[in-house]
Formats: C-alpha cells, sequence, structure tokens
C-alpha cells in the first residue's frame, strides 16, 4: 500500500475491539462476474428498503419494459422498484423476505425476446466510458432526484434510500463522502470484483454522490485484504481528487461507525447518524449504481451477488437481475452439494437464514452463503461463564452479557441502563461466546420486545 | 449445673413470651379499621393474585371495587360467582355475561405447517417471530409455548406444534393473548359450550395460503353465504361474536369449509 500510506488521513485505519474471523474470501475472489440467463420469471417485491412500502404502479396483464416503474410511492423514505426483465405483469401476490418483512411483490413472466443478454446487458450496466470530464454540468439537486428515480437503497444490505442520505441538510453540513469498499463480511465478493471491474463507475459515481451531498472530500476505504482491489481502484483514481485508502481487515471494518473512527478518526454519538460529524458513507455498489442513475438515466434492476460458501458446487459471482429467485442462482451455481445444510442471504455475520428458495432476491442481497452441516451445528448452550470476551470484542464498547441477559428476563430497565438500543447487531459477540449464548439474537427481539415509551 | 438443653427451652420460653407480650400490645396500639365491606371484599376474591382483572393483586381489585366503584365482573377467575357475591357485598346490580375464553386463531399444527426450516435459535416465540425462514407462514403460531410460560393455571399447550388451550383449566385471565408475539390469540365471549371459531389468522390471498399451509383459510367465502354471521376481510373469515347466541349452529359452514379449517372450542363453563 505504497501510495494509501502517502494519503494523509486522520484515522488510524482501525477501530477498537472487533474479531478477526477467517474471510473465506478466496472461494470466489478470482471468478469474474458471470451474467445470469434470463429466468423464467421474477417477483419484483414493493419493499427493497427501509421506509415506506411502494404501491403496484401496473395492472396484471401488463406488458413491462426493462426499468418500467412497478411500483412507487409518495413517502419521501420510501424508492421506487422497477421491472428488471421484459415481460408482462401477473396478479400481485405477496412474498416474505429473508429479514422477515412481508411484503407486497409484483411478478413479471420473462418475454422471449430480452433486449439485453449477457455481454451486453453487462456493458449497458456497468462498461462503457465512464469519463468525468462533463461531471460539473450535473446539478446537485438533479443528481438526486434521478438517484430517487432510480430507486437506490444502499447495497451493501442496510437498503436504506440513497436520495435520502445524500439530501443536504442545512443544520448539518457534510465535508466528506466515504465510499465503503470494506466488504468485511466473510465469505462476499461482489464489491471486491465490482472495484476490479468497473472502478470507474464507482469513481464517476461517488464524485456524482458527493456534489449531492455537497461533500468536498471522497474517500475510498478498502480493508487490505483486497489488495488488488486496492491498486486497480488507485489507479482509476488517478487525477480525479478521490483518496483510496486501505484500512485494516478487522470485523465489522464496513459498519459505518467503525470506518468512520478508522478512517475520519470521528466518533459518532449513541443514536446519531454519520450525518452528525459531517460524513455520509456509501457502499461502492451504490456507488457506480448512482452513476448509472445520473449519467445514464437508468434505474436499479440488477446486481452483483456472491454465490458462495462449502455448500455450493461452483462458487460464483453473478450479475443477476432483481426479483430472480435464489433457486435460479444456486442452480446456475452447478446447485448445492451433498454437505449443504444452511442457505443464508446476505454474509454469515449478519445475514438471514433462507426458509424458502424461490424468495426473490432484492437490490440489498450482496451474496448468498450456503454452510454445511459441520459449519452450523446446533450449539449447547449453557450459562455464562463471565469470560467477559464479548465485552472484548463489541465494537461499540457494551457489554452484550448484561444486555441479553437482562433482555432474555424481561428486565428492561437494565437493558436500557446497558444501551440496548445502541447495539449494531454485528454479531462479534455471539462469534465469540464460548458458552453459545445466541447473544445478538436475544438483543435483536429485546429490541423488538421491549415497551416503547 | 443446669443440663444446657434445659436452659436453652427455657430461654426460648422466656423468649416467646416477651415477644408474645410486644406482639400483642402492637397489635392493640397499632390497629388499624379495615372497613367491614372491605374485609368482606378481599375474602370474597380468589387470592391467586393472577392480574386477569388488571390490578396487581386481588387485593387491589378489592380495594378498587370498594373505594372507586369499579365494577364487578372484572375477575375472571372467580367468575359469575365472585360477581355475584361482589355485588351482593356492595349492594348493586350485576347481570351475568358470558364468560370471555381465548381463542388460537391458528389450525394448523407442525404437519400442517409448510415450508418449515428447522429452527436453531432461542427457544421463544418472541425470538422466533423475527425469523423469517422458520416457517411459510407469517400469521400462525410458532409453537414455542410463550403463551404456556404464561399462564398460571397450567391451561394452554403445545400439541404437535400448536397452541391449544385446555377449557376445564382456562380461567379466561388473558395472560396468554398478551404474551403472544403474532396475535393470534383472542378472547371470545363463551355464549355456548361449543363456540364455533374459523382457526386462521391468515390475510393473504387464497393461492398464497396454500402453498404455506394445508388448512389455513382461503377466504372462498362459502361460509359467508350459509350463514351472514360469517364475514370475509382480506381473504380471511372471522365470525361476529355479538350475534352468536346459545343455540347457534353452524354445523353446515363447518362441513362445508374446504379447508376444514373451522372449528369447534369446547368450554366447561364455570
Ligand atoms: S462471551 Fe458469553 S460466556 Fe463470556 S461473558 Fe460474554 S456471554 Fe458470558
Ligand atoms: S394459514 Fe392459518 S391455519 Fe395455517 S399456519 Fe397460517 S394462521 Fe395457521
Ligand atoms: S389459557 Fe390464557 S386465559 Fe386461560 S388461564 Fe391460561 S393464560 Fe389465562
Ligand atoms: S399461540 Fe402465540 S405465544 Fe402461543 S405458541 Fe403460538 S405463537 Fe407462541
Amino acid at each position: 500500500m505504497t501510495v494509501a500510506d502517502t494519503i494523509k488521513i486522520p484515522g488510524r485505519r482501525s477501530f477498537a475491539r472487533g474479531i478477526h474471523p477467517d474471510d473465506k474470501k478466496t472461494l470466489c475472489s478470482g471468478s469474474p462476474a458471470e451474467i445470469l440467463p434470463t429466468p423464467q420469471s421474477v417477483l419484483i417485491p414493493l419493499s427493497q428498503h427501509i421506509g415506506a412500502p411502494c404501491k403496484a404502479a401496473v395492472k396484471p396483464r401488463t406488458d413491462v419494459a426493462v426499468g418500467d416503474v412497478v411500483g412507487d410511492s409518495e413517502a419521501f423514505v420510501s424508492a421506487p422498484v422497477h421491472a428488471s426483465v421484459a415481460g408482462t405483469t401477473a396478479a400481485a401476490t405477496v412474498v416474505t423476505l429473508p429479514n422477515g418483512q412481508h411484503v407486497g411483490a409484483i411478478p413479471i413472466t420473462t418475454a422471449e425476446e430480452q433486449p439485453l443478454t449477457g455481454r451486453a446487458l453487462w456493458d449497458d450496466i456497468y462498461g462503457g466510458d465512464w469519463s468525468i470530464d462533463a461531471i460539473d454540468s450535473f446539478e446537485p439537486k438533479r443528481i438526486a432526484e434521478a438517484v430517487r428515480a432510480a430507486g437506490l437503497v444502499g447495497m451493501g444490505g442496510a437498503t436504506f434510500p440513497t436520495h435520502v442520505k445524500l439530501a443536504r441538510n442545512p443544520d448539518k453540513p457534510i465535508d466528506t463522502l466515504l465510499i465503503n469498499g470494506c466488504e468485511c463480511e466473510p465469505y462476499l465478493t461482489s464489491d471486491h470484483r465490482l472495484m476490479l471491474e468497473a472502478p470507474k463507475a464507482i469513481i464517476a459515481g461517488a464524485i456524482l454522490a458527493a456534489r449531492a451531498a455537497g461533500a468536498e472530500r471522497i474517500i475510498i476505504a478498502i480493508e487490505d485484504n483486497k489488495p488488488d482491489a486496492i491498486e486497480k481502484m488507485q489507479s482509476a483514481a488517478g487525477g480525479t481528487g478521490v483518496d483510496v485508502v486501505g484500512v485494516h481487515t478487522l470485523y465489522p471494518m464496513g459498519g459505518e461507525k467503525q470506518l468512520i473512527v478508522a478512517v475520519m478518526a470521528r466518533e459518532v454519538p449513541t443514536g446519531g447518524l454519520p450525518l452528525d460529524v459531517g460524513v455520509v458513507v456509501v457502499n461502492v455498489a451504490t456507488a457506480a449504481a448512482v452513476a448509472r442513475a445520473v449519467m445514464r438515466e437508468k434505474p436499479l434492476t440488477h446486481r452483483i451477488i456472491s454465490v458462495t460458501g462449502e455448500g455450493i458446487a461452483t462458487p460464483k459471482n453473478i450479475l443477476a437481475p432483481v426479483g430472480a429467485s435464489y433457486a435460479d442462482l444456486i442452480e446456475f451455481c452447478g446447485g448445492l452439494t451433498d454437505q449443504a445444510s444452511r442457505v443464508i442471504s446476505g454474509g454469515p455475520m449478519m445475514g438471514f437464514t433462507l426458509g424458502d428458495l424461490e424468495t426473490p432476491v432484492t437490490k440489498g442481497t450482496s451474496g448468498v452463503v450456503v454452510l454445511t452441516e459441520a459449519q452450523t451445528r446446533k450449539a449447547d448452550e449453557t450459562a455464562c461463564v463471565r469470560c467477559g470476551r464479548c465485552v472484548e470484542v463489541c465494537p461499540l464498547g457494551l457489554v452484550p452479557t448484561r444486555i441479553a441477559l437482562a433482555a432474555r428476563n424481561n428486565d428492561w430497565e437494565m437493558a436500557r441502563r446497558y444501551y440496548i438500543t445502541a447495539c449494531c447487531e454485528c454479531g462479534c459477540c455471539a462469534y465469540v461466546c464460548p458458552a453459545e449464548i445466541p447473544l445478538v439474537q436475544l438483543i435483536r427481539a429485546g429490541k423488538a420486545g421491549m415497551p416503547r415509551d | 449445673m443446669v443440663p444446657t438443653i434445659i436452659l436453652a427451652v427455657c430461654v426460648m420460653l422466656a423468649l416467646a413470651s416477651v415477644f408474645a407480650v410486644l406482639l400483642g400490645w402492637a397489635n392493640v396500639r397499632w390497629h388499624v379499621d379495615v372497613p367491614e365491606k372491605l374485609q368482606q371484599l378481599t375474602d370474597a376474591m380468589p387470592g391467586v393474585n393472577c392480574g386477569g382483572c388488571g390490578f396487581i393483586g386481588c387485593n387491589e381489585y378489592a380495594e378498587a371495587v370498594f373505594h372507586d366503584g369499579a365494577p364487578p365482573d372484572k375477575c375472571p377467575v372467580g367468575g359469575s360467582a365472585v360477581a355475584e357475591r361482589i355485588a351482593e357485598i356492595m349492594g348493586i346490580e350485576h347481570t351475568a355475561g358470558a364468560p370471555l375464553r381465548p381463542v388460537v386463531l391458528c389450525g394448523a399444527d407442525f404437519d400442517a405447517r409448510l415450508k418449515r426450516a428447522e429452527y436453531r435459535g432461542e427457544p421463544t416465540c418472541a425470538a422466533a417471530v423475527m425469523v423469517a425462514g422458520i416457517q411459510g407462514c407469517t400469521y400462525g403460531c410458532l409453537g414455542l409455548g410463550d403463551c404456556v410460560v404464561v399462564c398460571k393455571f397450567d391451561a394452554i399447550h403445545i400439541v404437535n406444534g400448536l397452541a391449544v388451550v385446555d377449557y376445564e383449566k382456562c380461567v379466561g385471565c388473558g395472560a396468554c393473548v398478551r404474551a403472544c408475539p403474532r396475535n393470534i390469540i383472542q378472547m371470545v365471549p363463551f355464549h355456548a359450550d361449543a363456540m364455533t371459531v374459523v382457526a386462521c389468522s391468515n390475510l393473504d390471498p387464497g393461492k398464497v395460503v396454500r402453498g404455506v399451509c394445508t388448512v389455513g383459510c382461503i377466504g372462498c367465502g362459502i361460509c359467508a353465504k350459509l350463514d351472514d354471521i360469517f364475514t370475509i376481510a382480506d381473504n380471511n373469515a372471522s365470525i361476529d361474536y355479538d350475534r352468536y347466541q346459545a343455540d347457534t349452529d353452524l354445523s353446515a359452514a363447518i362441513e362445508k369449509c374446504p379447508r376444514k379449517i373451522i372449528r369447534v372450542a369446547r368450554a366447561s363453563r364455570p
């Protein structure tokens, strides 16, 4: 990291505590993204984001083209959804997404003729020219509008509508835009591949997003277990004023609060947002989608998804349309192996176990990890042995054992006193707990069950 | 020298008489007059402190009746017998209504619920309700028994993955209703010993329901055509219990329901 080290960044490139799980990235970090053959049908969920769900904008039995709006909402914190294939809609139905959201969905039966397939589809989305020469001609307001129209949400998994993040707030000016290329979850390599294969799109998107948010400085942060991505991004960023820095490989580096400490040496207050310290954090895939939304006026209809893990025959990175099913992706990778036991949407640390492979992938699906029986053995829980390991690893400096056990016993006063709501559910504590206490699940259930005041 | 044992007995006896005198004096000195009616009310309560009345315990309810004129029919444990006794003590009118009892609005046991994945997390409904993969139906019973834990009367149990009320023991305190994170337990006035219920809470279109459950209500409307006590809203049938009479007979609907999800809850009345 010769160049990275010459750049002056205030942070120490690391944060306190955290864990070092085996990253298993080599399973598919070397596989260039492949393009999923258009599935027979897709199912477009009407809510793929945090915020108000969309209302269906198309009638059943209507022909739709790629990029047509199929659902939209009046609410500010929301994002429209678009058809990802050309085809014919069917009657609206409902679907349960892996995160438990039970939402309406529009099925689309794919037409014989698709405008773009294979390499041409890739070129349309990420290929071609991403020259930034005329970038000053895009007005901040227009950028935010184009981002909203394209239905952009945080593609790292948080799925918060991007236009809300980029909207300027006169009371809380932004000085720095952090582009998050950490991909700290084990196994996942979709952002890694994107940085290798479409670095220019990320740079263009970052500059546009910074214009919209009013940030003067742009820093792209990448974990140092991806030296090739750091190098690639640095050469793409040459002469643009965008800084690329390597940060330590430490989970959860990709968490907004941790990344801001590591790069900017600023502490987001408990209960606060990055906005409060003048920073906006945007994922690399979202940045590339911003470039596409603004410069090519195309909505978010496809994304790269890593399908990996020891339970997958041939792990791959796949460019897939939103609404394709997990089964479609797994089949494209040669199916599950005999040892496959659990299919996880997202990474193994914060992802969700899937119950139904027919569930559609969404804008926020960064990966599918299939683990084997040996890796997912059922834990035999014992009483807390007071080893303090959970406290040693909690990146937020909480006392997970206290919070979790208070939540289990409905002791809300204690849970609050130990800041249950500050927990970011990264899973470090549950990962290290020798007593196999499901600490994060207890805390999550506690947050949901706690009486509101 | 007196043997130690005798000495000990004497000391204990002496202490006992001193304290007896002290306590007796304190009893007279700090005597509080409990109004006779309040004492009677307290005595009339079952004394199980279940909280079903909405007060912290039996004594608090008695005081609420005495001081604030709380209605006499709040105690689910005592039922109409206690309500009548309270009304008599307070000298007020009491007309007995039908007792409220919980019904579980899900009729699918493990085998009837489809798309189930083995769940290895915290074994409570409150935790499992946040996990999408546990079963296809996002409305139905999770079968982990949060309701069982809170029932002080051992009156609700998980039978093959489904919560089932034992009406012989249930007193209608409503604790299970509050505990269920799926909100599928409903208090229903038992106008008859055998109450008909549509045991399903799924509000999705019929086609989706068929995909996740072999018995769930598909909102086909056959029951509503047979008897207008049924209404279909959001793809789900429900019964208007205000119009339910002791002699209401819904056996035709029970028979014709293609999903056999109209069930009978048989209660024993106190
Ligand atoms: S890591 Fe587990 S056993 Fe150790 S203190 Fe935390 S909860 Fe207790
Ligand atoms: S469909 Fe109805 S009966 Fe079946 S599991 Fe769901 S709520 Fe229960
Ligand atoms: S079954 Fe429910 S209502 Fe009946 S006694 Fe138990 S907790 Fe109370
Ligand atoms: S009725 Fe509710 S609380 Fe009882 S087992 Fe079923 S889901 Fe859990």
